[in-house]
């Protein structure tokens, strides 16, 4: 299993939406794919992966908060991921599956209960290690018993201790989303040096990071300060290739009024995407991002 | 000090410790280190090979783990075990009680026990904990 975790020093950049979209892809060529939505202050991913449209989802109390708090309880018997995850449609065709595992029943309000709980129970910064041990235990679980190609996970927005874990412990590679300028450049750059430097598990390999400029309406402002942010962000993170270029570039998502409000850039109707700039700049992003999945 | 007033000192808060813990109040933990620092005082007053030294130690040590403080817990043991005149009967002892902890863990993780090392991984929550989130503080 692959763990690739979705993160963005500041919020509005489409990081879910780009989550959902590589969850689709994957699952359209065959690969078994669980989504995990660590955004527990925000949760949204079943709303951008359809979750919430499924008829189970209104009486649904289950979601990782609420496996998280039971866990934290030191129970001899852990929940049945089942019971805490959502198995979604893939598009027409595909030969792949997809399950969410939701922050939780959010927005009503017995998630924000539960939410409140979680903070009491698994304090992420307890000297014992039992908040980040038991986020290791969810990621081992899940790839022992649902067994997926690829965990995608929704990490929080800035700089927070699950965003952290998330990324620089569950995840092989992250993708860090940043849009054009200075202030989410600078954020952005501080965070993949840190990943690049931080102590990882024996068994584990280096963090890949790949930078993504994302909903771009306008050339990125044309200075030095920020030309010399993205080659740095270049040297620690991995870049697009283009033929004819020694020097690779940033991945690239334009802005697309359309496909960015219906959700759907991949897996949604082809006929209104196939032509798309972000189509098919997702297209090329998902091919970099999973070799062995294209 | 005097080790009467320390002794009185640790049976208070062990029984505060164990109230806050059975309420189900955050603060036990914090409650535990403070048992676990007056057990390591007496622990320096009193000898390894007296019964009350050896009680301290081993109080010490487990209450260093029911803080969640698991490298002061290891920390604690190997230099009572490391002391000159420290029977057989401590370095066992406080052997046991790591093991048992580790157990627990093993338990309680049995999915992450099975794809990484508990003690590499507690080591590294430590360092997490310490350098702040994406190790930024450091």
């Amino acid at each position: 299993m692959e763990t690739v975790a979705f993160y963005s020093y500041k919020g509005g950049v489409g990081r879910s939406l780009l989550l959902a979209n590589a969850a689709r892809f994957l699952a359209t060529l065959g690969k078994g794919v669980v989504a995990l939505d660590f955004d527990f202050e925000a949760p949204g991913l079943h709303y951008k992966l359809g979750g919430v449209q499924s008829s189970d989802f209104p009486s649904f109390v289950g979601g990782a908060v609420p496996y998280l708090i039971a866990t934290a309880e030191g129970s001899t018997s852990p929940p049945p991921l089942e019971a805490h995850t959502i198995s979604l449609p893939v598009p027409t065709g595909a030969d792949g599956w997809l399950r969410l595992m939701p922050a939780g029943p959010a927005p009503h309000q017995k998630y924000w209960v539960a939410f409140k709980q979680l903070g009491e129970r698994l304090r992420l910064g307890d000297p014992s290690g039992q908040g980040f041990m038991a986020l290791l235990d969810l990621q081992a679980r899940i790839a022992d018993e649902l067994k997926p190609d690829y965990l995608l996970i929704d990490a929080r927005t800035g700089v927070t201790e699950l965003g952290g874990l998330a990324t620089t412990i569950l995840a092989d590679t992250v993708v860090c989303m940043l849009v054009a300028n200075q202030e989410s450049l600078d954020g952005t750059l501080t965070v993949v040096e840190a990943l690049k430097a931080a102590p990882r598990l024996a068994n584990q390999k280096p963090i890949r990071v790949v930078p993504v400029l994302s909903r771009t309406t306008a050339e990125p402002p044309d200075d030095e300060r920020f030309a010399s942010g993205v080659r740095r962000l270049l040297e620690l993170g991995e870049g697009k290739k283009s033929q004819g270029k020694n020097e690779p570039a940033l991945f690239v998502l334009p802005h697309d009024d359309v496909l960015g409000a219906s959700e759907r850039v991949v897996g949604g109707e082809r006929k209104a995407s196939a032509f798309s700039p972000l189509y098919k700049a997702c297209l090329e992003l998902f091919q970099t991002l999973f070799p062995s999945g294209a | 000090m005097e080790t009467d007033t320390l002794n009185s000192l640790v049976s208070g808060a062990i029984w505060r410790a164990e109230q806050l813990e059975a309420h189900g109040i955050g603060s036990a933990s914090q409650a535990w280190s403070e048992v676990s620092s007056l057990e390591e005082e007496l622990a320096k007053m009193l000898p390894a090979p007296e019964s009350e030294g050896r009680i301290a130690r081993r109080g010490a040590v487990r209450a260093a783990l029911k803080a969640g403080d698991y490298a002061r817990a290891h920390a604690l043991a190997e230099s009572y075990a490391a002391e000159g005149a420290a029977p057989e009967s401590l370095k066992a002892g406080l052997h046991k009680i790591l093991e048992e902890d580790a157990r627990a863990m093993k338990r309680r993780f049995r999915y992450a026990a099975k794809h990484h090392s508990l003690r590499e991984a507690r080591d590294l929550a430590r360092r997490f904990r310490e350098a702040g989130a994406f190790g930024l503080a450091a």
